[in-house]
């Protein structure tokens, strides 16, 4: 009985050994995360109408609006790490991070998490990855993917909005203002904007290889579809502001808000 | 002794006189004396000789040849040795200094009110029209105009343009537009070329992907313009595919 209950134990911790042991050697080895990754953070006190001009090489760029005078630069950095050197001139705050890391090919991506007071101007651009902009009521808001990546504005209320990508989705939810003017192009990809259901604006939106574009509630009889639908021009309201819209291989779709 | 008398038969007669008396001399319509003295000259001044001896076989071959119909020989032939010899010294003198210029109104310009209108009219017309071609051509490379129309939505106007050559065709902006652009694009996919092997995977991968993606386009919207020249929308969309890839180029060669 002795000699069982013996056998037992010693299989027993022989078992949980091995596991601590393959436990620590995967542990050991296995890349960690929070350890790869670098973290920048900085705050700038922010004039009025302050502008953030960012150019990222990869990774996501997150930028959102805030009741506080001062911007927020929250950055993490994957390995190798690159080189980050916010400059503020005349109002302006500067990030290149090709220019900063010009002639270094291999690095991480970098993930940005940007905070500016609602009325800043935003414009920002990557070469690959996503994009995303809420609460601004600046006078402009840009972005632009050179390639790869979705763009996501939300709760915008800027007289200049201009958003660009290469193979990715675009979406804007935000005002039409009074001479305002609109631009989204995209070459592959869905562009879908949700505009209020009083907006009034001319439009040009071209879908040339699917011919998808779907003007919900704003279709009305002063719409004219043309090159065997492959654009639609018109007006909405009194036409006070310009949205031009172009997909060359996706479709457009306006969602009433 | 000959020395002198040398001297003096030259002196008697110059080259001046001797050429303008040549073609008389020539014809037989001279005095006797004029005559020796031309004939002295001839023998002892080599430039006059060889003058006398080309306008012989000038005067022999006209009155020789059959192809040459004789009413077109003049019938004062003093006249046309004349006309000759006025030629050759003209070459031979200087040219008298110029007068100055007077205004064009003094040379018979003497227009009415109707013509001088008529002028200015065509003056404003003709620059009106060099101004329309070169405003066109300034602003041809915008994508959205002249380069990216057909001949179906040209103006009357610019039609006739294009029918006297003094602007491009449709079809011909846009080819010479596709030619800028391309030079553009070989450029800068050269640096890309040089850059690229420093690029990680990621981006390589976007960057071809992209890439790939821009040029199924330009491929599709060519062969829809070769089918249908007049396509606008179609020559529209080529120009800003082009220019997408132009930017993704330029975009990715500052990696």
């Amino acid at each position: 009985m002795a000699l069982v209950l013996k056998n037992r134990l010693c299989s027993y911790f022989t078992g949980k050994t091995t596991i601590l042991l393959l436990l620590s050697v995967v542990f050991f080895f296995a890349p960690s995360e929070t350890a790869a990754q670098r973290r920048f953070s900085k705050t700038y006190p922010a004039t009025r109408n302050v502008r953030l001009t960012l150019t990222n090489r990869s990774g996501t760029v997150t930028v959102e609006g805030w009741n506080r005078s001062e911007v927020q630069i929250q950055a993490y950095l994957e390995a190798p790490a690159a080189s980050i050197n916010p400059q503020v001139l005349n109002g302006t705050i500067l990030i290149n991070m090709v220019k900063d890391n010009y002639g270094r090919g291999d690095l991480g991506s970098v993930n940005f998490t940007i905070r500016v007071p609602f009325d800043a101007a935003v414009d920002i651009e990557t070469k690959v990855g996503n994009l995303n902009v809420s609460n601004i009521r600046g006078t402009l808001v840009r972005a632009k993917i050179s390639s790869d990546g979705d763009i996501t504005l939300t709760n915008i209320s800027a007289q200049w909005v201009a958003a660009e990508n290469g193979i990715g989705n675009i979406f804007f939810d935000g005002d039409i203002q009074s001479g305002g003017t609109y631009r989204f192009t995209s070459m592959s990809g869905d562009i879908n904007l949700r505009v209020p259901f009083n907006s009034s604006f001319k439009l040009i939106a071209t879908a040339p290889s699917t011919r998808s574009i779907n003007l919900g509630s704003f279709s009305n009889g002063n719409m004219r579809f043309v090159g065997d639908g492959r654009r639609v021009t018109g007006q909405v309201g009194d036409g006070s502001s310009y949205i031009t819209v172009t997909n060359q291989r996706g479709t457009i779709a306006f969602i009433r808000r | 002794m000959v020395r002198l008398e040398f001297d003096l038969l030259f002196e008697e007669m110059n080259c001046e006189e001797c050429q303008e008396h040549i073609s008389q001399y020539l014809d037989g319509e001279i005095e006797v004396e004029l005559s020796s003295n031309i004939r002295t000259h001839l023998s002892v001044c080599a430039e006059c000789a060889k003058l006398y001896e080309d306008f012989s076989v000038i005067l022999e071959s006209c009155r020789d040849t059959n192809i040459i119909p004789s009413e077109i020989v003049p019938p004062n032939s003093q006249a046309l040795w004349c006309r000759i010899n006025n030629l050759i010294e003209s070459e031979i003198k200087p040219e008298p200094p110029e007068e100055p210029k007077k205004g064009w109104l003094s040379h018979g310009w003497n227009l009415t009110f109707s013509q001088a209108g008529a002028a200015v009219i065509a003056v404003a017309l003709i620059s009106s029209l060099l101004t329309i071609v070169g405003i066109r051509n300034y602003f041809a490379p915008s994508g959205e105009d002249f380069t990216s129309r057909s001949s179906a939505s040209q103006t009357t106007f610019e039609k006739v343009l294009s029918k006297i050559g003094l602007a491009d065709t449709p079809q011909q902006a846009r080819e010479r537009r596709i030619r800028e652009q391309q030079a553009a694009i070989d450029y800068w996919t050269k640096r890309v070329q040089e850059r690229r092997g420093q690029w990680d995977v990621k981006m390589r991968d976007a960057f071809d992907r992209n890439l790939h993606l821009i040029d199924e386009s330009v491929s599709e919207y060519t062969i829809i313009l070769q089918e249908n020249p007049d396509d606008d929308l179609t020559g529209e969309m080529l120009d800003t595919v082009l220019n997408d890839k132009m930017d993704l180029l330029r975009e990715f060669s500052d990696l």
